[in-house]
């Protein structure tokens, strides 16, 4: 009985070896060689595309990396359209806010992910730096002649369709970074403003991300725009400002003379100034010998008003 | 006796029994069961991007377990999508499920987001002693992977077990093979050990739906298995030397002063020796008597709220606030650096944001102790609901140590919770500052 059991064991083994022999000849057949293993690795690395995405490239230009790579660079737009149209709808309210001051104009843009994970990825960090860039180089020029106090508020869809040089648009770049992070992101809104001559624009980011130096980012951001004040402290005096209107969230200006109403106050001027809590804001810049004209503050997340 | 209820787990156990809300509650309808502890228990945690499948790990694992006896089974859309839940007041997004592998009880936590994780860690709600991080073998490691293992490190999870997820969508096995080198690769790049972190190669939709064994059901047994012994069981408090927290202070005629106070780690017993620690005061002596709700008892245990009866001790001696410990064991401090979370407006915190020189009240164990705030160099000031590094220096040195959690409060408002991360020493600087 026992020996009719071995047998029986011994003869199932043999089949499976057997069996299990050609299989492993079929798999090793359709294997990538060891070279093939070794390109592979630096496609991945130099691009960082998906394992599979670079094998396919691979395999169509027989292992041509140059090529391969200028393919999966064509690829990933249409894989990230594909891949923003699958996630589009998925909440993205995490992200960052990106700022930037230039000579009598400042941008500052939102833009959304899903986590805030990837909000602390460099890769999204540099789609955050070029919708900004972008945005303020559409509002120069939209502006060129224009002298004046120039305020505009772009929502998401007007963002989209901005350009950023060689027939793409931001949109494009967004699916590109989609693509890449795998995440839905979108943008949110941004606003540009331009000033005359002896205005200034005082700005402030909280939650600075270290390491990016031109645009800055955060989770909160605020651009004010004043008259007056010293010349050499002049940007102490916007940072200052910005700091107040980033921490203290007021809604509107308000008047100089207006009268403070406690804890609740909304409007800027009557606040007690968060960085000097015995005087108003009001108060502090009549000692600046300063003005502000308007202000605008963007906390990352936030549901607008209109929605 | 061994499976004494500790303090702080049964906190943690009921925390998450009523945390749950609507799953948890149809249970209770049926039929409650009995919390048993015959196992260690652990907490767990997955991290991964949010595609890679980390639901349908969860899911999956329930699954096999379940069909050992050891989980509820769980489909995808039951594991709740972190629902939001108030911990300590503290609005943490994140989904909890149990289970049980035949050696161990588990708290498997998932969060959305890093900013989860890290009040997760400072309210200590579910601490992680391990986790998994699941990778889809489609797709091989994120850019924000990165991101995912700077997290591990900073909430200081020091065991990481790899999930090569999706490997049933994969053809080509030497595809396996560069995510699993690639993975290494990164584990290493992070300071972890990357040579040797154990990665298990799986299909955790195969193993919903009963396809292909090898790398379903039998994928996911490997995974617990090696969670089981990869992850080292944390330090029980028993085995930690004895600290007992000071609530009152009460002379009994004749027999001498009883300090009483909850139990915060290990035993006491009849005869041991111990230390007074705690406003600027200091002093040994010997604990001569135990009692619990008038009875006196030989040892007491971890959790235990107990009266201690103290050789030579006057009532003006001590005051609440003041630890009694094992000689040595615990030193007061002045400075520390803390990783501290600040309640939000909506969650009855302050809604105007601090910058240096804030002067809260602190309170940790029995004591409390106003503190001055120092915000780290890249810092001008802190917003109501984001979490922060921050030096503490009070005003006297308390009892205060690496790991122990404390309380802001300004006013009659708590502002925030935090977590020691680093004991400083003072300067002289700093003396002055105190004036």
């Amino acid at each position: 009985m026992s020996l009719a059991f071995l047998f029986r064991a011994v003869t199932r083994e043999a089949v499976k070896v057997s069996v299990s022999q050609p299989v492993q000849c079929l798999h090793s057949g359709c294997q990538l060689l060891a070279a093939d293993k070794a390109l592979l690795m630096k496609l991945r690395k130099s691009t960082g595309y998906t394992f599979i995405k670079c094998k396919e490239a691979l395999q169509r230009f027989e292992n041509d990396i140059a090529q391969a790579e200028s393919w999966l660079h064509e690829q990933a737009q249409k894989e990230g359209w594909s891949k923003a149209s699958k996630l589009e709808g998925r909440k993205a309210k995490e992200g960052l806010i990106g700022l930037f001051v230039g000579k009598q104009a400042a941008a500052m843009v939102e833009v959304n992910c899903e986590t805030d994970f990837v909000a602390r990825n460099e890769k999204f960090q540099q789609l955050v730096k070029d919708v900004t860039l972008a945005t303020l180089a559409h509002h120069q020029d939209k502006n060129e002649n224009l002298t004046g106090y120039v305020k505009s508020v772009l929502t998401g869809d007007e963002l989209n369709k901005l350009s950023m040089g060689e027939g793409s648009s931001l949109a494009d770049h967004v699916a590109l970074t989609i693509g890449r992070l795998g995440e839905n992101m979108s943008l949110k809104r941004a606003v540009t403003v331009g000033v005359p001559a002896e205005w200034h624009i005082g700005s402030y980011v909280h939650g600075n991300i270290s390491g990016q130096t031109e645009v800055t980012m955060g989770r909160y951001g605020a651009l004010v725009v004043f008259q007056g004040g010293k010349d050499e402290e002049r940007d102490t005096l916007g940072r200052k400002l910005g700091q107040h209107v980033v921490g203290e969230a007021p809604l509107s200006l308000g008047n100089v003379d207006d009268l403070p109403c406690g804890e609740s106050e909304t409007r800027l001027l009557p606040q007690t100034f968060l960085g000097d809590p015995s005087r108003t804001v009001a108060q502090f810049l009549k000692g600046q010998q300063a003005r502000v004209l308007d202000f605008v503050r963007f906390h990352c997340g936030e549901t607008l008003g209109e929605q | 006796p061994s499976a004494r209820i500790l303090a702080s787990e049964s906190w943690f156990v009921f925390s998450l029994q009523c945390a749950v809300p609507l799953s948890r509650r149809t249970f209770a309808a049926e039929a409650k069961k009995t919390y048993s502890r015959e196992k260690p228990h652990v907490n767990i945690g997955t991290i991964g991007h949010v595609d890679h499948g980390k639901t349908t790990l969860t899911a999956a694992i329930t699954k096999v377990l379940a069909d050992a006896g050891g989980a509820n089974y769980k489909k995808y859309e039951d594991i709740d999508n972190a629902p939001e839940e108030k911990a300590r007041g503290i609005t943490i997004n994140a989904s909890h499920v149990e289970y049980t592998t035949a050696n161990r009880h588990y708290a498997h936590t998932d969060c959305p987001g890093h900013a989860d994780y890290v009040k997760n860690m400072i309210t200590g709600t579910a601490q992680m002693d391990g986790c998994i991080l699941v990778v889809a073998a489609t797709d091989g490691q994120m850019p924000q992977t990165r991101e995912h293992l700077l997290l591990a490190r900073q909430i200081g999870v020091e065991h990481v077990v790899v999930f090569i997820n999706k490997a049933d969508a994969v053809e080509d096995k030497e595809m396996l093979d560069l995510v699993e080198i690639e993975i290494r690769e990164l584990l290493t790049e992070f300071g972890y050990d990357g040579e040797n972190t154990p990665v298990v190669i799986g299909s955790a939709l195969c193993a919903l739906e009963n396809k292909q064994p090898e790398l379903g059901e039998n994928a996911v047994m490997k995974l617990l298995e090696i969670v089981d012994s990869y992850v080292p069981l944390p330090k029980r408090e028993l085995v930690k030397p004895f600290l007992l927290p000071i609530e009152g202070v009460y002379s009994i005629p004749g027999r001498g002063t009883v300090v009483t106070g909850t139990l915060e780690r290990g035993l006491i017993k009849k005869g041991d020796d111990c230390e007074f620690v705690g406003h600027s005061r200091s002093f040994k002596t010997v604990v001569t008597g135990i009692e619990m709700f008038h009875k006196s008892l030989d040892r007491a245990e971890a959790g235990d709220n107990l009266g201690a009866l103290v050789r030579g001790l006057k009532r003006e001696d001590v005051r609440r606030g003041m630890v009694m410990c094992k000689p040595g064991s615990i030193m007061p401090h002045q400075k520390v650096k803390a990783q501290v979370y600040i309640l939000s407006k909506e969650e009855g915190g302050r809604h105007k944001p601090f910058v240096t020189n804030f002067m809260p009240v602190m309170f940790s164990f029995t004591w409390d102790m106003a503190c001055r705030v120092t915000l780290p160099g890249d810092k001008e000031m802190v917003m109501p609901g984001e979490d922060a590094s921050l030096t503490l220096t009070l005003r006297q040195p308390m009892v205060l140590e690496k790991g122990q959690r404390f309380t802001l409060r300004d006013g009659n408002r708590t502002i925030g919770t935090g977590l020691v991360t680093e004991i400083l020493t003072m300067t002289d600087e700093d003396q002055c500052n105190w004036g």
